[in-house]
C-alpha cells in the first residue's frame, strides 16, 4: 500500500518545569504517577451523578466504540497496529465496569464506604493564627474584668455600709442555730433536745427586728434595718439589726461548781462553764451569739444540776447526799464532802470575779461528759440493729442468748451507775491518788537509806491508777531490787508484790506507810544475804519474821546470820521497824579470847565453839548506806589466816 | 458455769415422789446449804411432719430451755440414726418453731420438765428436781454443778464423794454414761477413741444430758404405756403387774 500515511504519534512532553539551574538545566516535574492520576480523576467524580442510565450509556458507548474497533479491524488488516490500541480499550472498557461496579457497591454503603482523600493544606501564615488568638482572649479578660469589677464594686460597698442588713444577719443565725417560722414570727431553738436530751425546760427563743435604740450617739441609731448609718465608726459596741430575746429562766450566766472540802477547808474545786469554749466568732456576728450562747449554757447546767439533784435524793447511800438549794453534798470518805452547786447570775456584769483558777479540769469536763453521755444513749441504739428484735439492749445483751450467759452475768449486765455515783467515784480516786502520792513522796524524801522509786502509770482510768515502787539500794543496784504495785482505785489500795502476795489496804494512809516501811526492812535483809554471797560469806540463817525480843510495834523484825569464808568470825544482823528503821549488828569471834579450862569444860579444843556476840555501834561504820556499811565490815573481818 | 452431773434418783417402792424431796431438801439444808430459789428445764418436742415412707423416724426437734441461763433457748435437732446438732440461740427461737407448724408439729404429749428447788452449798449448786410430763410424776432428777471447774475429770471423784454422802446411795466410778468415751471420726478419716470427760464443760452439755434423761424417760413410758395408751395416761392397772425392772417410775 504506497498511500500508507505515517503516522507519528508522540507524546507531548508537558511536565512542568519546576527548577532551572544556574547552568541552564531544567528540572521537570515527574510526571503524575498513575495512583496521582487516579486520585486527580477520582476527587473529580461527581457523586451526584449516580444514575445508572448515565453509566449504561457509558458502557454502551464505551462498546459501541469497541465494536467499531472490531469492525475496524476485520475489514482493514493495515489497521492490524491498532488492534493494541483496541485491547487496551477494551481493558479501559473492562476497568471502567470494574470502576462502576465498586462505585455502586459503595454508594450502598453496605460493604464498602468512601472517605474523602485530603489535600495538602495550604500553609497558613502563623502570625494570623497569633492575632486571631490575641482578639479572642483579650475579649474574654474584658468579660471577666468586668465582672470582677462590680463584685468589688457590691463587697467595698457592703463594707462601707455600717449598718448591718436585718436578713444578712438572719441569715448568719440560721447558720449557727435551729431557727422557723411560726404564723410572722420567728422562733428559735437552744435545747439539747436534738441531740438527746430528754429535759423539760423548753429553749425556745424568737427572733425580731431590733428597734432603734436612744444612744447617745445621735446620728447612729444604726439598727435600722433600711437607713444607712452615717457614724464614721463612732460607735463603739457592735450593734445589729436583729435582736433575740431569751426566756427569763435562761438569761445571765451560770456555772456549775464543784468542790471537795475537808473539814470546812477547800481541797480541789472545778467548774463547768462553757463559755469560751469554740472558736469565737462575736466579732462577726452580733451581740446575740453571745446572748444565745450564755443561754444555751444555763440550760445544760440546769439540766445537769436537776439529774445530779434527782439522783442525790433517789440513792440510798451510807451517808445520805443532801440538798440543799442549788447545792448538793456528798461524802466522800469520812470528813471529805463533795459539794456541786449551781451558781447562776443574772447581771450582766463584766467585771465579774474570774473563775477561781486552781480547780481541776478534770472533774469538771468529766461532769460535762457524763451528761452527754446520757445524751447519746438516749439517741443512739447499740448496733445492731435486728430486723425482728428489740432495738435497745446492747451488744452483750444480743449476745448473752447464743452464749448462754448464766443468771450472774445478765444480773452484772442491769447494773448501771448514775451521774452522780459516777462522779463521786471519781473525785474519790482522786483524793485518793493524791493520798497515795504525798505519803510516797514523803517516805521518798525521809528513808534516804534504800531510795523509793515511784513510777505512776501514763494511763489510767477515771478511777483507777496503778503505781510500781522500787527499792533499790545506791550502787547496790545489780544487787537486789524490791519491787511493788499498788492499785489505786476509788476507797482502797491494792498492792501486789513480786512474790505474788496480795495485800489489801483501806483509805488510811498510815497502812501504806507501814506497808512501805516493812518492804524496806525485808529488803535491806534479802539484799544483805545477796551481798554476803558475793563477798563468799556464808548465810548462816535468816529468818524474816522473827518471834525474838521484845514485841515491834510495826510487823516483825528480821534477821541473819553469817559466816565469815574461814568461819573464825560471825556476823549477826537484827532490823527492826519501829516506826524508824532500826538496825542492830553483832559480832562474834571464834576462837574465843576468854576461854579458861575450868573443871566442868577441861580441854582446850571448846575454844573454838565461838564466842559471844558484842555489839558494833553501826551509826559509827563508815559508809553511805546500810550495804555499804555491812561491805566494809565484812571486808575488815575476812582475814588472810587459813 | 461449772461441770455439771446429773443423777437420776431411784424411788423406793411405796414413798412418793414429793417426800423423797422433801427428805433430801431436808438433809441438804441440815448440811448447810442455801436454798436459793427455784429451777425449771423443760424439753418440747417437734416430729418432722411428711413421715418418710422408707419407715425411718422422722426428724425430731427439741427445744429446751434452763433457768439458770434464762436469756437462751437451746435445740437440738435428732435425725434418728443417730446424729444431733445442737445450737445455743436468744428466746425469739421459740417463736421462729410456732412459724415451722407446716414442717413441724409439736408432740404436746410429749412435754417433759423438770422442777424443783436450788440449794447453794459453797462452790456447789444442787438441784432436786421432780420430772413431770403433762402433771404425770415420772421421777426425780438431780442435778449437781461446781462451780469452781470446768473439765470434769479434774473434778469427778469430788462431785461423786457429794453426791454420795447426801443421797445415801452408791455412785458409779466411771464417768457417767453422757461422757464415756466414744469414737469419733477424725479429720483425716481415722476413728478414734475420744474422751469427753477432758473435754472443757459448755452450757450444752448440760442440756444434752437433761435431754438424755428425758428420752429415757419418754422410752419408760412408750414401754409402759404399752399399745395405745392414751395422750399421757397411765393407768394404774397395767403398771402394778408390768416389768419390775422399771420401778422407780410409778405414778405417786
Amino acid at each position: 500500500m504506497s498511500n500508507s500515511v505515517n503516522i507519528s504519534v508522540e507524546t507531548t512532553c508537558e511536565n512542568q518545569i519546576r527548577e532551572i539551574g544556574y547552568d541552564g538545566t531544567e528540572l521537570y516535574q515527574p510526571p503524575p504517577t498513575l495512583s496521582e492520576s487516579l486520585a486527580k480523576c477520582a476527587a473529580r467524580i461527581d457523586f451526584s451523578k449516580t444514575s445508572l442510565d448515565d453509566l449504561k450509556k457509558e458502557e454502551k458507548t464505551a462498546a459501541a466504540a469497541t465494536d467499531e474497533d472490531k469492525d475496524a479491524t476485520q475489514f482493514q488488516e493495515s489497521l492490524w497496529p491498532w488492534d493494541a490500541v483496541r485491547n487496551k480499550l477494551k481493558d479501559a472498557l473492562t476497568e471502567i465496569c470494574v470502576l462502576s461496579d465498586v462505585i455502586s457497591i459503595a454508594k450502598d454503603k453496605r460493604y464498602l464506604v468512601l472517605d474523602p482523600l485530603l489535600e495538602e493544606a495550604d500553609d497558613t501564615k502563623p502570625i494570623v493564627q497569633v492575632y486571631s488568638r490575641k482578639k479572642a482572649i483579650s475579649q474574654a479578660a474584658q468579660v471577666l474584668l468586668s465582672g470582677a469589677e462590680r463584685l468589688r464594686n457590691a463587697h467595698s460597698e457592703q463594707r462601707n455600709r455600717n449598718v448591718s442588713d436585718f436578713h444578712i444577719e438572719l441569715l448568719r443565725l440560721r447558720q449557727n442555730w435551729r431557727l422557723k417560722k411560726v404564723s410572722n414570727a420567728i422562733i428559735g431553738d437552744l435545747s439539747y433536745r436534738t441531740a438527746g436530751s430528754k429535759f423539760g425546760m423548753s429553749g425556745t427563743f424568737e427572733v425580731t427586728k431590733a428597734e432603734e435604740t436612744g444612744d447617745e450617739d445621735t446620728a447612729s441609731s444604726s439598727n435600722s434595718s433600711s437607713s444607712t448609718s452615717g457614724n464614721n465608726g463612732m460607735q463603739l459596741k457592735a450593734s445589729s439589726a436583729l435582736r433575740v430575746i431569751v426566756p427569763a429562766e435562761l438569761q445571765g450566766v451560770a456555772y456549775i461548781k464543784v468542790i471537795t472540802q475537808k473539814d470546812q477547808e477547800d481541797l480541789c474545786t472545778a467548774q463547768v462553764n462553757l463559755m469560751g469554749h469554740g472558736p469565737n466568732i462575736t466579732a462577726q456576728v452580733g451581740v446575740w451569739q453571745k446572748t444565745l450562747e450564755f443561754a444555751q449554757n444555763v440550760l445544760f447546767c440546769k439540766e445537769l444540776f436537776a439529774q445530779l439533784a434527782r439522783e442525790a435524793i433517789q440513792l440510798q447511800a451510807p451517808i445520805p447526799h443532801v440538798v440543799i438549794g442549788n447545792q448538793i453534798r456528798a461524802t466522800l470518805l469520812p470528813n471529805i464532802q463533795l459539794i456541786i452547786s449551781l451558781c447562776h447570775s443574772t447581771t450582766f456584769d463584766s467585771s465579774q470575779p474570774a473563775p477561781i483558777n486552781d480547780h481541776d479540769h478534770v472533774l469538771e469536763h468529766s461532769l460535762h461528759q457524763l451528761l452527754r453521755e446520757v445524751h447519746y444513749k438516749n439517741s443512739h441504739h447499740p448496733f445492731p440493729h435486728p430486723a425482728s428484735a428489740p432495738l435497745g439492749p446492747t451488744k452483750k445483751r444480743m449476745l448473752a442468748g447464743p452464749m448462754a450467759a448464766d443468771r450472774e452475768t445478765l444480773l452484772d449486765m442491769t447494773k448501771s451507775q448514775t451521774i452522780l455515783e459516777q462522779i463521786i467515784a471519781q473525785a474519790q480516786h482522786i483524793f485518793m491518788r493524791k493520798r497515795t502520792q504525798y505519803v510516797l513522796d514523803t517516805l521518798a524524801r525521809d528513808v534516804k537509806d534504800p531510795q523509793i522509786v515511784s513510777h505512776w502509770n501514763a494511763m489510767n482510768s477515771p478511777t483507777m491508777s496503778c503505781v510500781k515502787i522500787n527499792i533499790v539500794t545506791h550502787g547496790y543496784d545489780a544487787i537486789g531490787r524490791t519491787s511493788l504495785v499498788i492499785h489505786v482505785k476509788e476507797r482502797s489500795l491494792k498492792g501486789i508484790c513480786r512474790d505474788g502476795r496480795v495485800m489489801r489496804l483501806s483509805y488510811e494512809p498510815q497502812e501504806l506507810r507501814d506497808l512501805i516501811l516493812c518492804q524496806i526492812n525485808s529488803h535491806q535483809i534479802s539484799c544483805l544475804i545477796t551481798l554476803a554471797r558475793y563477798m563468799a560469806w556464808t548465810v548462816l540463817s535468816n529468818s524474816n519474821h522473827l518471834g525474838v525480843g521484845k514485841v515491834e510495834p510495826l510487823g516483825n523484825a528480821s534477821s541473819c546470820l553469817l559466816a565469815s569464808p574461814n568461819s573464825d568470825r560471825m556476823i549477826a544482823v537484827q532490823i527492826r521497824c519501829d516506826p524508824q528503821i532500826d538496825v542492830k549488828v553483832y559480832i562474834a569471834r571464834s576462837p574465843r579470847q576468854d576461854f579458861f579450862p575450868s573443871p566442868l569444860v577441861p580441854e582446850k579444843l571448846w575454844e573454838n565453839l565461838g564466842g559471844t556476840f558484842k555489839e558494833v555501834r553501826f551509826d559509827k561504820i563508815e559508809g553511805k548506806s546500810f550495804l555499804n556499811k555491812m561491805e566494809f565490815l565484812m571486808a575488815s573481818l575476812t582475814s588472810n589466816s587459813a | 458455769m461449772g461441770v455439771t452431773v446429773l443423777q437420776p434418783y431411784p424411788l423406793p417402792e411405796g414413798k412418793s415422789g414429793a417426800h423423797i424431796i422433801d427428805q433430801l431438801s431436808k438433809r441438804l439444808l441440815a448440811l448447810g446449804a442455801t436454798h436459793a430459789g427455784q429451777f425449771l428445764v423443760d424439753c418440747e418436742t417437734f416430729i418432722s411432719t411428711p413421715q418418710p415412707h422408707n419407715g425411718a423416724p422422722g426428724r425430731a426437734v427439741h427445744v429446751l430451755h434452763n433457768s439458770e441461763c434464762p436469756a437462751s433457748t437451746f435445740s437440738i435437732i435428732d435425725n434418728g440414726t443417730g446424729k444431733q446438732v445442737a445450737i445455743v440461740a436468744d428466746n425469739i427461737f421459740d417463736l421462729l418453731m410456732l412459724k415451722m407448724t407446716n414442717t413441724f408439729t409439736s408432740k404436746k404429749q410429749t412435754k417433759i420438765e423438770s422442777r424443783g428447788a436450788r440449794f447453794e452449798y459453797g462452790d456447789f449448786v444442787i438441784k432436786l428436781g421432780s420430772v413431770t410430763m403433762m402433771e404425770h410424776f415420772k421421777g426425780i432428777l438431780i442435778e449437781i454443778e461446781y462451780k469452781s471447774c470446768v473439765i470434769l475429770a479434774y473434778c469427778w471423784e469430788m462431785i461423786r464423794e457429794v453426791l454420795q454422802g447426801f443421797l445415801g446411795i452408791a455412785v458409779g466410778k466411771d464417768f457417767p454414761s453422757y461422757f464415756a468415751p466414744q469414737t469419733i471420726m477424725t479429720a483425716m478419716g481415722q476413728q478414734q477413741l475420744h474422751a469427753k470427760h477432758n473435754d472443757i464443760f459448755e452450757p450444752m452439755d448440760t442440756v444434752k444430758q437433761y435431754l438424755e434423761q428425758f428420752t429415757n424417760y419418754r422410752k419408760h413410758v412408750a414401754l409402759m404405756g404399752g399399745m395405745g395408751s392414751g395422750p399421757g395416761g397411765q393407768q394404774v392397772g397395767p403398771n402394778v403387774h408390768m416389768s419390775p425392772s422399771v420401778a422407780g417410775l410409778h405414778r405417786p
